[in-house]
């Protein structure tokens, strides 16, 4: 997988990100971060270390535009760290694998499960550093559901579209 | 020591990641703590830009709601500007046109008042510009109105300058302009010259504007001058009108009429 189409679609998923999805106001609980797309499906050929690196980069460019400086970062970071792990669950050899993630690679089932894993971790962490607080837990549950749901739709639909 | 660098390289992996995260939430927890950095937030000119140009786009989806917000508070205003003047028997109701014509000789217009709303036949309709009409039929929740744009409404009219009445009428062609009547010869009529409502009648107070003199001709032989007066409201584009409510209008139409 060549490096700068990876970064292209970075681009392209952050302006999807920032002009259409954070526009987004259904009744305040729904916050697709759709941009952690191009983290989950980014090859795992470089160091662990510089996975998260990557990840820590992605998570401070979206906490710059939405003023939560260190929530995305610190989310990003985790997914970035425990990826090799889910996938090395999933596939025989991770060493081996030098493609982006895909369904070719996983499998339907194994991919879905990946997605939900990630995202849901991912936007647990993200509501529940942003509201600070154990007070707002059941916003912050009900926040993580509904986003986390559509996040997840929207990465499984993309790789449908273009692995199918 | 040599062992404690091999559990150092072997757990790399999750030192880097406790050193990165430990990291991420110092910035949080300086960020909750302190005033932002201006680089790492919206306060960046790349950013601030991008959220000006999505303001941009949609803040015409809100365009509705906010004239809708806009002409209440005129209203509003109105109301207020009549109750400081002591205009008190005066109060004026926002409404909204739904359906007009400008191209017939009758024309009409329909506003979402009613009955419901306190809205009765003969209350004069303006706008922030000036006249609009009288309404004419009233019903629970819309109400039709004769505009000053339709052959059949008259308006007694003045000139702001001296306070010599006139009457408004309209020919039937051009919704941008009516006529004014009943201005005797020696009257000096001049372009320019704005023409308000004359209070006479209690449909409208006092001092509405009506429009300005487009042209006066005096015929050879007329005791009248034939004046064009073109009217201050654009009745092609007519969007939010005020009802003007007046609480004496019964009572003095009551006692013009005991007079017959």
């Amino acid at each position: 997988m060549d490096w700068t189409k990876q970064i292209g679609r970075y681009i392209l998923v952050m302006l999807l990100q920032v002009l259409l999805f954070d526009q987004l106001q259904l009744l305040g609980v729904c916050h697709p971060y759709i941009y952690i797309l191009c983290l989950m499906m980014m090859p795992v050929t470089l160091p662990h270390n510089v996975d998260m690196i990557i990840g820590a980069l992605v998570g401070v460019v979206m906490d710059i535009f939405c003023n939560s400086l260190g929530v995305h970062t610190a989310a990003c970071i985790l997914i970035m760290f425990i990826r090799p792990y889910i996938i090395s669950s999933m596939v025989n050899d991770i060493d081996r694998l030098n493609e982006a993630i895909s369904m070719h690679v996983l499998g339907v089932e194994n991919m879905i499960k990946y997605v939900l894993i990630l995202v849901f971790v991912h936007h647990a962490v993200v509501f529940l550093l942003a509201a600070w607080s154990w007070s707002h837990i059941g916003f912050v549950l009900i926040e993580t559901v509904v986003s986390g749901i559509i996040t997840s739709f929207i990465i499984i639909g993309y790789n449908i579209l273009r692995y199918r | 020591m040599q062992n404690l660098l091999k559990i150092l390289l072997r757990y790399s992996n999750f030192l880097v990641f406790i050193v990165l995260e430990v990291a991420a939430f110092m910035l949080l927890v300086l960020n909750n703590a302190y005033p932002r950095s201006s680089l790492l937030s919206t306060a960046n000119d790349v950013v601030a830009w991008q959220n000006e140009q999505v303001r941009e786009v949609t803040g015409y989806f809100q365009l509705r709601g906010m004239n809708e917000q806009l002409a209440a508070e005129n209203t509003a205003l109105r109301n207020q500007i009549a109750t400081l003047e002591g205009q008190t028997c005066i109060y004026y109701e926002p409404a909204k046109v739904v359906q007009m014509t400008t191209d017939q000789l009758h024309n009409y217009l329909t506003i979402n008042r009613g009955s419901k709303d306190g809205i009765e036949r003969g209350q004069g309709i303006r706008n922030k510009d000036g006249v609009v009409g009288i309404v004419r039929t009233v019903g629970l929740n819309y109400s039709v109105v004769l505009p000053i744009i339709n052959t059949h409404t008259n308006l007694s009219c003045r000139f702001a300058k001296n306070d010599y009445i006139g009457t408004l009428q309209w020919d039937g062609k051009d919704s941008r302009f009516a006529q004014l009547t009943d201005v005797a010869a020696h009257m000096v009529v001049n372009p320019g010259d704005t023409i308000i409502t004359s209070g006479l009648s209690p449909v409208f107070p006092e001092g509405i504007p009506v429009g300005t003199v487009e042209n006066s001709t005096l015929y050879e032989g007329d005791s009248y001058h034939t004046i064009r007066i073109r009217l201050f409201t654009n009745f092609k584009r007519l969007k939010y009108v005020e009802v003007v409510q007046n609480a004496d209008q019964k009572e003095l139409e009551e006692l013009e009429n005991g007079l017959d």
